[in-house]
Formats: C-alpha cells, sequence, structure tokens
C-alpha cells in the first residue's frame, strides 16, 4: 500500500484522529487539537483521503445550520497509524542508552 | 453559529471565489473549509481560516492550470463517459478575467491613457501617408478645440489652435478671430506668419503689427521673407543682393534698425500654460508642439545675412573713401544686429558678425583708438565661444539622454505588446465562440492551445500595462510641472523623449513613404492579415460536423 510523506504535522494530525479512532471529526477541531492553521491542515487530510486513510462524510448538525464536513481514519488508516507508532516506539527504545537513568 | 460581520463576509467571500476557481475534486473540500467558517471563534481568527484555506484551493487551481491532467477526474461510470465535456475551465478563466480587468483598470488612470496615446504615436505617420506628401492631415482632437473656441468665443483656445493647425488657412481665419475678439493677441500674427510663410492675409497683417509693436524687426523679415517667396514663385531671384528690390531693402533696413527681435515665445507658452490648464488637455505632443515653435521666418537668416554682406561691403567702400564715421554706422548696425539675435540666431551669422567686428577693430586701430580694436577683438572672441557653446547644445539636445531613449523604447515596446496581446485575445475569444457556437459561458470549450495561448496573452497584457505606466510616469510629471509652475526645467528632456516615441521600432528615424522600414512594416501588416484570413477559412472548412444517427 502506498502511504503519504510523514511530516512532523502529518503526524500530530493523525495522533488526533487515533484518539478517537472511530469517532467523526471536524476540520476546526482537529485545527484546534493540533495547533494547525487550515492552510497546513486541509493539504494533509486531502492527501490522507487520495490515500484512502481518510473518509469524509457530509453531517447535519442541527436546523438552520449548513452541514459540515467531518473525517475519519479508514480501517487502513488506522492500521497504519498503529504500525507507524509502534515503530516509532521501536526506533526510539532502540536509541534510548541502556543506562539513561530513566524508567526500565 | 457565528453572527455576520464584516471580516467574516470577507472571509465567506473570499472561500466561495476559491472554491469557484478550484478544480472539481476539491470542491468538496472547499466546501467543509467554508462550513467550518461558522464555528471558528473569532472575527479576524475568522479571516485567517478563509485565507489559508483560500491558499489551498488556489494552489490547487494553478496545479490543475499547469498540469492539466493532475486533477482530472477519473470516468467511472457509462453515465460519466457520455457526460458532456466539462465547461471551460474556471482556473483559466479566472487567471484570464483578472488580467484583463486588471489591464482595463490601468485605464481609467488618465496618466495611463496619456502613456498608451503616446506609445501610439510611432504608428501615426504609417496611419497618415498623405502627410508625407505636403497633404494637411485633420485632427479630430484639434477640430473639436476649434469648434469650442469659436463657440465660447475664447481667444486664446482660438490662438491655441490656430498655432497648431495644419490647414493654412483655417489656421490664418483661426487667427483673425483670436485677434478680432482681443487685439492684445496681435502678436499672434507674427507667430502665424512665420509657420506660414505667404500668404494675402500678410498684407493686412504685417502694418498691424507694426502698429501693435514698432520696435521689433520681426514684421520686417516676415515682409522680406514674403518678397523673397514671391521671387521664387515668380522665377526671378535676383543673383546679386545689389539686385533686390527696393521694398525688400527697406524691410531689411527697417529691421536692422529695430531695437529688438521678440518671436513672442513668451507670451505664446503663457498662452499654451493657461490653455492646458483651463481646458485640462493632456496631450503632450499639443502641450508641446515643437515643431511650431520655430523663432524667424525660415528666410530670415539668408537675409539677414545678405543684408549683413551689403551693409559690410558698403562700409567698406565708404571708408575707402574717407568717410570713416560712415563705414563705423553701417559696421555697428550689422553688430547691433547681431545682439539682437541672440546666442541662437546669430550662431548661423557668425562669420559675418566676425568679419564686422573685424572691420571695427581695423576700423579703431586706424583712427588710434586701440582699446575699441581690443573691445571689439574680445567681442569676436566671444561669439566663437557661444557659437561652440550653441553648437554642444543642439548635439546633447539631438542625442537625447540614454534614459529618455531606453524609456522611449521601453513605451514603444510596451505600447506594441498591449495591442499585440489584445489582438490574440480577441482572436482566441472569437475562435472559442465559433467552435462553441455560442457566447454562453458553460457552452465554451477552448483547445488547450485556446487556453494557453489566451492565458500568455492575458497575462502579456498587465504586463505590458504596467511597464507602460512606469516607463511614462516620470515625463507625465515633468509635463504637468510645466503646465501647473512653468518650469521648463524638463521640458528638454520631455521633448527628447517625445521625438524618440515617434519613431518606429525597428528603425532610427521617422516613417516615411519612402523608407524600406515603411514597406516592411506594411508588407509585415498585410501578410498577417493574409494569415488569419486563411486560417479562418481552413478552420471553417476543417471543422468537424455534427452527424445525426438514428
Amino acid at each position: 500500500m502506498k502511504t503519504p510523506r510523514l511530516s512532523p504535522q502529518t503526524l500530530r494530525v493523525l495522533e488526533s484522529f487515533i484518539e478517537r479512532p472511530t469517532a467523526w471529526r471536524y476540520g476546526y477541531e482537529l485545527s484546534r487539537e493540533t495547533g494547525l492553521k487550515s492552510g497546513t491542515l486541509y493539504p494533509i487530510l486531502m492527501r490522507l483521503a487520495k490515500y484512502s486513510l481518510l473518509e469524509t462524510k457530509w453531517v447535519t448538525t442541527e436546523d438552520g445550520v449548513p452541514p459540515r464536513h467531518t473525517y475519519r481514519l479508514t480501517p487502513n488508516g488506522v492500521e497504519l497509524v498503529r504500525s507507524t507508532f509502534a515503530t516509532q516506539r521501536a526506533t526510539l527504545k532502540a536509541r534510548r542508552p541502556a543506562f539513561s537513568g530513566g524508567r526500565a | 453559529m457565528m453572527p455576520l460581520t464584516f471580516p467574516r463576509s470577507v472571509a465567506a467571500l473570499l472561500l466561495r471565489f476559491a472554491i469557484w476557481i478550484a478544480p472539481h475534486d476539491t470542491h468538496d473540500w472547499g466546501h467543509g473549509m467554508l462550513s467550518e467558517l461558522n464555528h471558528v471563534e473569532g472575527h479576524w481568527s475568522a479571516l485567517l481560516w478563509a485565507l489559508g484555506g483560500a491558499g489551498v484551493l488556489a494552489k490547487h487551481a494553478i496545479l490543475a492550470l499547469i498540469l492539466p491532467g493532475s486533477h482530472r477526474r477519473t470516468v467511472s461510470t457509462a453515465s460519466e463517459l457520455f457526460a458532456k465535456e466539462p465547461p471551460m475551465r474556471k482556473t483559466t478563466l479566472a487567471v484570464i478575467a483578472s488580467c484583463v480587468v486588471a489591464s482595463l483598470l490601468f485605464f481609467l488612470a488618465p496618466v495611463f491613457r496619456q502613456a498608451f496615446h503616446v506609445s501610439l504615436a510611432q504608428w501615426h505617420d504609417v496611419f497618415h501617408v498623405k502627410q508625407s506628401f505636403g497633404y494637411p492631415v485633420p485632427d479630430p482632437e484639434l477640430d473639436a478645440l476649434a469648434k469650442k473656441a469659436e463657440q465660447n468665443h475664447d481667444p486664446e483656445l482660438l490662438a491655441f489652435v490656430a498655432i497648431r493647425e495644419r490647414n493654412q488657412s483655417e489656421s490664418v481665419r483661426l487667427a483673425d478671430e483670436a485677434v478680432h475678439l482681443d487685439p492684445n493677441l496681435t502678436w499672434l500674427y507674427a507667430t502665424v506668419a512665420v509657420h506660414w510663410s505667404s500668404f494675402p492675409e500678410l498684407d493686412r497683417w504685417v502694418p498691424a503689427l507694426q502698429k501693435f509693436d514698432a520696435q521689433n524687426a520681426l514684421p520686417y523679415l516676415i515682409t522680406a521673407e514674403k518678397i523673397d517667396i514671391d521671387q521664387v514663385v515668380r522665377e526671378s531671384v535676383p543673383h546679386r543682393v545689389e539686385d533686390e528690390p527696393a521694398a525688400w531693402k527697406d524691410a531689411m533696413a527697417g529691421a536692422f534698425q529695430s531695437s529688438k527681435l521678440d518671436d513672442y515665445l513668451d507670451r505664446r507658452k503663457e498662452i499654451d500654460r493657461r490653455v492646458l490648464l483651463h481646458y485640462r488637455l493632456d496631450d503632450p505632443f499639443q502641450a508641446l508642439a515643437d515643431d511650431c515653435w520655430y523663432r524667424l521666418p525660415s528666410y530670415g537668416v539668408s537675409d539677414s545675412s545678405q543684408y549683413a554682406k551689403l551693409l559690410i561691403e558698403s562700409g567698406n567702400s565708404l571708408e575707402a573713401s574717407g568717410d570713416h564715421k560712415g563705414a563705423a554706422e553701417k559696421y555697428l548696425a550689422v553688430a547691433r544686429f547681431g545682439q539682437l539675435m541672440g546666442p541662437t540666431d546669430s550662431f548661423f551669422l557668425s562669420r559675418e558678425i566676425k568679419e564686422d567686428y573685424r572691420q571695427l577693430g581695423t576700423l579703431a586701430e586706424r583712427n588710434g583708438n586701440n582699446t575699441d580694436a581690443a573691445f571689439y577683438a574680445s567681442l569676436s572672441v566671444q561669439l566663437d565661444r557661444a557659437a561652440e557653446k550653441q553648437l554642444a547644445s543642439w548635439r546633447s539636445d539631438s542625442r537625447g539622454s540614454a534614459v529618455s531613449r531606453w524609456n522611449a523604447l521601453l513605451v514603444r515596446l510596451s505600447g506594441l505588446a498591449l495591442l499585440f496581446c489584445g489582438a490574440l485575445l480577441f482572436i482566441c475569444a472569437i475562435g472559442v465562440m465559433a467552435r462553441g457556437r455560442s457566447t454562453r459561458l458553460s457552452s465554451l470549450r477552448p483547445s488547450p492551445l485556446s487556453l494557453v495561448v489566451g492565458c500568455s496573452s492575458a497575462i502579456g497584457l498587465l504586463l505590458a500595462s504596467a511597464v507602460l505606466l512606469v516607463s511614462y510616469l516620470p515625463y507625465s510629471e515633468l509635463l504637468q510641472r510645466f503646465i501647473s509652475t512653468g518650469d521648463e526645467s524638463g521640458v528638454p528632456e520631455l521633448s527628447n523623449f517625445l521625438g524618440n516615441t515617434r519613431v518606429p521600432l525597428g528603425t532610427r528615424e521617422y516613417l516615411g513613404v519612402s523608407n524600406a522600414v515603411f514597406h516592411f512594416w506594411f508588407a509585415v501588416t498585410v501578410l498577417c492579415a493574409l494569415a488569419l484570413l486563411v486560417a479562418v477559412v481552413r478552420h471553417v472548412q476543417t471543422r468537424p460536423r455534427a452527424t445525426m444517427t438514428t
């Protein structure tokens, strides 16, 4: 499976998604959680959707308010995020000195 | 949902425009950003949100323009496969429309209209070939001014038009009308007479001028010139100055005895400025009208030179006969007239005046007056220096500064580019409409070539407009300074610039019917028109026709 370039900003977005993998999320909500501006956030979302890692849906919240675009990771997306973070953790562990004085 | 305020409205407008220009497959995302806008806290934060989103969509729009395949939707269903061809690319249309609108907005600025008018000056002689044969070319702007002057009974505007009028009888008529309305403008007779040289009204005008300004030598020079021209017309030009008729000698004697030589240029400039300011005329060619600013009648210098020689010879004869006082009077008359003429015109008489100073010096030495002899020698040296200075000034004026030459080149190039890009855009628009057989935007289906050519032309149009404005702006300021304050310090630079703008591209001289460059451009124009015609005919012949199937 082809995957997008995982920049620190993309990882931040993925982290935000993985906290509640099944929940549909709003763009503004993601922006506030990740601290990313719309000009940075949306290209990431669009790229994730292009690689089928993200699915989108229009939802109507209340009467008279225009429907909102919502986003959720696809099963592929969830798997990629989990594996990516697992790999990252492993890499970090391997790099950590044996007697660093930290946690065992 | 947040209440609608100005920043929020601007933000929504911005995003809607971005969605409009964005490729089709990003519309969902655009609308997503737009719907989120309602939930962004803070009006300025909403604007920032929209700016970020619009930036993303604009980037996709540009990418779709540069790489048309990158945003092409894949056809997945049979219904989509047979669906109508998508409408003209909005992004390209938006770019073209923005550039064209921006270029048209330039035309709202009077300075730009002036600059465009100046950039077209290079084509004036091409489109007015008759002028090269001496036929007067009508000037609609001047004709309208003449009409306005007559309606308003404005003597100053009548004078302004009379000086610039290319038709002799009309110029004379307007001058007569101006002087009739305001006798203080009688000097106008001299200006018009110097320009046109010989016409029947001169018999009436010269006495009026002599009465108006009795001490001025100019009416006498005008009379002498009229006699010269009559002789040329009758083909009875005398070979020796002694054979000139008595009327000519009287006129020249009157000129040499006058106490001043006023060409009324200062009065004319003053009237010009008042008219330009009052009627808000901003045509730089009309404002300066350099070619009309002759100082003396065309025969004036040659007549003066001949009469000076006559006086010197007469002085020599008197000196030989022992009449030193009579000889000195003759020599002094020449010296005095040389001083009257000023440095510009006396340059052409410098040989005669130098000879005159030499004669005066010799005469003074003979009379034992060494102080006077030294004075005349110093005057002769001063004359040489003044002549050298005048020559250097003319050379400098004729070359002009490198800056004015380059700016004139930029103005001519950008003017040409403006016309070229405009024509290309027009052809593209006609081609696309002919292809779609409609003027409705939704049914236009331009080919990729039309899109590329149209977009390049629109961008070229905008760039050419900007370059034209920037190149012309300093000269507009010089002109405004001259008109509003009378400051002439920038006039030589402006004149050089305007002179250079009249030289067509590809040549270093003015166009004329005998000029090879004229024939070259004429041939290029005809060939381009033919090529366009052939292209249109071929397009119509090879256009695929819709076939009806049952």
